[in-house]
Parts: structure tokens; C-alpha cells; sequence
């Protein structure tokens, strides 16, 4: 199982898509960071909830983390090393496992490398304009934990919608109305249902107290049961499927 | 025991029959062509006998089991299916480590395959710069990582140029000279005549024959080409006068173990009119043509 992982992670690191998605999300971050840091009038950026905002870009890694998932599991089938690879590891449970991990650690550590820069981006910001730091310890420990966290586990749910879809135009494409369009939908309207999303859910686990969101451990436990739900599925289709 | 062992073999896709009640074993040493025109099931066989597709009936067993429950697999097997199944953006050596790391092979392994396939200088170029003969080499490294007993391999020599055919083919033989086993599929004969030590011909998903090399080149004799608007009353006259014969792939009759003469006179005394009429030894090929053109008819 560690054996694979690392062939895994190999995959990832020996092409040079992920390396543009890394520097995709480096540069969304720096965006986003300097846009809220320095636009951000000075009266409003004081308040705790903003600087939560200004800190929590962070978080925009894990629609990058969700497509190095992605792309684990879709590039494998797009250009036939699928074959290969089983043909190496018939126990196909073993590769999607090992993807599903891959996802995560690499998730990881694009959260470590989003959030770091986009806590060090807010912070100068702060410095340089003067503003005191208002959002205090265990707030902010949340904050930067669980974004991490989150964006990890987008890694997993990358790999685990991927392995149901097999398709990448499809998976990308289903993955982005989801995250961008049906959930926000459905936390407007019908919140009840919307706060279990995935989105909602890592929303939940930074820390952020929006009316009918979950607690950080409840959003933390839903975030965790979508990838073993999405796992689960993955892993059943895959046994059962031809691969062609 | 068989290395390989096909039983009952059958795939259907919705209504279509890809590959019928296909049997057979391959015993160790051995090398197997696996023939059949394109579309005969070749490559749907291969693909149950590895493990990616599910037979819809019989059974497929590597070393006595099925594929996917073999321990070690990538030690015992080694198989290419498509010559294309590589990312473009990653060079063959990453594409064999990604094999090699899950099989827990050390990469000396794979610096050495990469010396057998004659790929060391490209091994560090993305493999999108690679030509088809080098994508197959590629293929083939990655199939020898494990130092597999069995190698099994899907039309090998597409895109490969006389000389690479020529490479592949000593190849395979060193390699089965180990009392190691190959099975290598081909839609041309001639491209695994001078290398298979038997035959597994296929045409339409049904086995067709079964037999080692020797016996196929037995079947070749003399037979003669005749050409006739009233085909049907001739090979009736010719049958009912204990010659025996087929349609060939261009609608003329074939009369097998006859001479020209004894055609002629017997065409002559029928009143059939004969357009041709041509004595030749038919080659191994004409054989393959006859066996796969037969059932199609």
C-alpha cells in the first residue's frame, strides 16, 4: 500500500500539469490575498470576520487539490496507463486506495503551501498598513488547521468522484458546477440540506459561524464521510468494471 | 501444467459476440501466436486473460489462478496491450519507475530495461517526442520490469521498422530459450512465422485451429486456382470426382491435391467454362487466408 502511494505520488510529480496547478494556485492566492489585503479599507480590516476573510484564501488551494485528485485517477484512463497500472496491481482496490491517499497528501500539501502564503501575504498587509491583529489565537489556530485540513481532503473527494466518472472533461466540469453553483444553491435556499456539502462542510471546519453552518468537528466529520462515501463507491465500480 | 489456460472463454458485449467458447493451454517454453484478422477477439482475449475484463462465461487462469488473485504479478507476468498507453508529458523512465515503485522493483531495474530496449539515451525525454518503434520498445521495458516467466504481448510489431521486427523476434526467442513462455498476437502471419513454436488462430471470437507451426506447414501442398462463371457445377463435378476444395479470398475455387491436368478434363466433362486455371503451391499465408476466410463464409 505505501508502495504504491509513492508510485502515486510519482505520477503527480513526474508531469508537468501539476506543477502549473501549483503555481496556478500560488498565483490565485498572491491575487487574492493582495486584493483583500490592501483594497480592504483599513476600518473594515480591523474586524476579526474580515481578517478571517483576508487569512482564509488559503482555502482557494483546494479546488487545486480536487483536480490533482482528479487527475490521479482521469489521466490514468485518458491515456491508457490505467492498463499498466493494473496490469501491475490486479488488486485494483489497492490502486484506487493508494490514489485516494496520494489525493490527500498531495492535498496537504498544497493547504500547507496556500495557506502558508496566504496567512504570510494577510499578515504583511496588516503589518505594513498598521492594522493590529485582531483575530486571536484560537481562531486563527482553527482557522489555519482546519483550511489546511479541508483542502487535504479535497484531494480525496478529487480522487473519489474521479474514480466513479473515469471521464476527465466530465469529472472537471461536474466538479466545478457542483462546487461553484448547486452547493451555493442549496445553502441559500435550503440551508438544512446546503451545510452538508463538502464546501459547507470545510467552511464549518475553518471555523466560520455563518447562520446554520455546522460546528468546525461536525463539518470536520461530514467533510470526512463524503470521501469515505465517494471511496466506497469508487472502489465498488472500479472492481466491478471493464477496463478497455 | 499450463501456464496459461483458456476455458470456455466467452464475451459478449450487449448483442455482440466478441469472443465464443474460446479454449486452449499454453504449456512453458513455448512461444504461442495468437492470430487472427483485426476484430477476431485477440485483444478482448487478452484483456480477460489479464484481469481488465471479466469473462461473460468460462474462466481464464494464469499459473493456475485468475490474474488478479496472483501474488507478485508483476514478477510472474508481463504484458504490453496498447503501444499508446503512456502520459506524453512524462519521460519513459518516470513512466517505468511509476510501474516499477508499485511492484517495489529497485530502480537499477529500470535503468537496465531501458539498456535492453536500446532506449538509455531517450530515457530522460518525454515520451512525446518518442516514434511508434520506440513507444513499443518502451511498452515491451516496462512488460521485462518484473523479469516475468510469461510475457504476453499485443501486436508487438506495429510501427515497428524490418530491422526492429528482426530485434524482436531474437528477442523473443532468447527470451522463451529460458523455458520462459510467450503468447504474441498478430494479424499477420508472416510476422511470427519465423519466431511461434505453435499457432492459436481465431476468427470471428470462435478458435479456428489449434496446432503447433510444424502441422500448419504441413497443410500446405499443391492446389489449384480455377476460375469459373459456374463456380457451384464445377466444385460440384470436382467433388463428386474426390477432389476436395474451398473458395479463396478472390471467389475463385481452390482444388486441393489435384493436379492442373485432372482440373481441366474434369471441368471439360462437366461443360463448365474455365476462365483460369493455375497450378501453385500455396505459402503459409494462403493457409492463415483459407482458415479465416473459410468460417467467414
Amino acid at each position: 500500500m505505501i508502495a504504491q502511494t509513492r508510485a502515486e505520488l510519482l505520477k503527480l510529480r513526474s508531469t508537468r500539469t501539476t506543477v502549473g496547478l501549483v503555481l496556478g494556485m500560488l498565483a490565485l492566492v498572491t491575487l487574492f490575498g493582495l486584493l483583500a489585503g490592501l483594497l480592504t479599507h483599513a476600518d473594515d480590516l480591523i474586524t476579526p470576520e474580515n481578517q478571517r476573510g483576508l487569512f482564509g484564501v488559503g482555502s482557494l488551494a483546494g479546488v487545486f487539490s480536487a483536480l490533482a485528485g482528479v487527475l490521479l485517477v482521469t489521466g490514468e484512463y485518458r491515456f491508457g496507463t490505467i492498463r499498466p497500472t493494473f496490469l501491475f496491481t490486479p488488486r485494483r482496490s489497492r490502486v484506487i486506495l493508494a490514489k485516494l491517499a496520494a489525493g490527500m497528501l498531495a492535498g496537504l500539501v498544497f493547504g500547507v503551501a496556500g495557506e502558508g502564503l496566504a496567512f504570510a501575504i494577510g499578515y504583511v498587509c496588516l503589518r505594513a498598513r498598521g492594522i493590529p491583529l485582531t483575530l486571536h489565537g484560537g481562531s486563527l489556530a482553527l482557522l489555519l488547521l482546519g483550511t489546511v485540513a479541508g483542502v487535504a481532503l479535497f484531494g480525496g473527494i478529487g480522487a473519489g468522484v474521479a474514480s466513479i466518472v473515469r471521464n476527465q472533461i466530465g469529472t472537471i466540469v461536474g466538479l466545478l458546477a457542483w462546487g461553484f453553483i448547486v452547493e451555493n444553491l442549496l445553502f441559500a435556499f435550503v440551508p438544512s440540506v446546503g451545510r452538508l456539502t463538502p464546501g459547507q462542510a470545510q467552511n464549518a471546519l475553518t471555523g466560520l459561524t455563518t447562520d446554520h453552518l455546522l460546528s468546525p468537528a461536525a463539518g470536520g466529520a461530514v467533510l470526512v464521510a463524503w470521501v469515505a462515501a465517494l471511496a466506497l463507491a469508487g472502489l465498488a465500480l472500479t472492481a466491478r468494471r471493464d477496463v478497455g | 501444467m499450463a501456464v496459461v489456460l483458456g476455458e470456455g472463454l466467452t464475451k459478449r458485449f450487449g448483442k455482440l459476440t466478441a469472443v465464443e467458447d474460446l479454449s486452449f493451454a499454453l504449456e512453458a517454453g513455448t512461444i504461442t501466436g495468437f492470430l487472427g484478422p483485426n476484430g477476431a477477439g485477440k485483444t478482448t482475449t487478452l484483456r480477460m486473460l489479464l484481469g481488465l475484463a471479466a469473462p461473460t462465461s468460462g474462466s481464464a487462469l494464469i499459473f493456475d489462478r485468475p490474474y488478479a488473485q496472483l501474488a507478485g504479478a508483476a514478477r510472474r507476468v508481463g504484458a504490453v496491450l496498447e503501444a499508446t498507453d503512456f502520459h506524453p508529458g512524462r519521460s519513459g523512465r518516470d513512466h517505468l519507475r511509476t510501474l516499477s515503485w508499485a511492484a517495489e522493483l529497485p530502480d537499477s531495474r529500470v535503468d537496465e530495461v531501458l539498456g535492453l530496449v536500446e532506449l538509455t539515451a531517450a530515457a530522460r525525454r518525454r515520451v512525446k517526442g518518442y516514434s511508434l518503434g520506440m513507444r513499443q520498445r518502451l511498452g515491451l521495458a516496462s512488460a521485462l520490469l518484473g523479469d516475468p516467466e510469461l510475457l504476453v504481448l499485443d501486436e508487438p510489431a506495429n510501427g515497428l521498422d524490418p530491422e526492429g521486427v528482426r530485434w524482436l523476434r531474437d528477442f523473443l526467442r532468447a527470451f522463451a530459450s529460458d523455458g520462459r513462455t510467450v503468447l504474441v498476437s498478430s494479424h499477420v502471419l508472416a510476422e511470427v512465422a519465423q519466431t511461434v513454436d505453435q499457432v492459436l488462430i481465431v476468427n470471428k471470437g470462435r478458435l479456428v485451429v489449434e496446432t503447433s507451426l510444424e502441422q500448419l506447414t504441413a497443410r500446405v501442398g499443391g492446389s489449384v486456382r480455377v476460375r469459373s462463371p459456374q463456380s457451384d457445377r464445377l466444385a460440384e463435378a470436382l467433388r463428386r470426382e474426390g477432389i476436395e476444395t474451398t473458395v479463396g479470398n478472390d471467389r475463385a475455387l481452390l482444388a486441393h491435391g489435384a493436379t492442373s491436368q485432372r482440373v481441366g478434363e474434369v471441368a471439360f466433362a462437366a461443360g463448365v467454362p474455365v476462365y483460369e486455371l493455375v497450378a501453385e503451391g500455396s505459402s503459409l499465408e494462403d493457409v492463415f487466408l483459407e482458415l479465416t476466410t473459410e468460417t467467414a463464409s
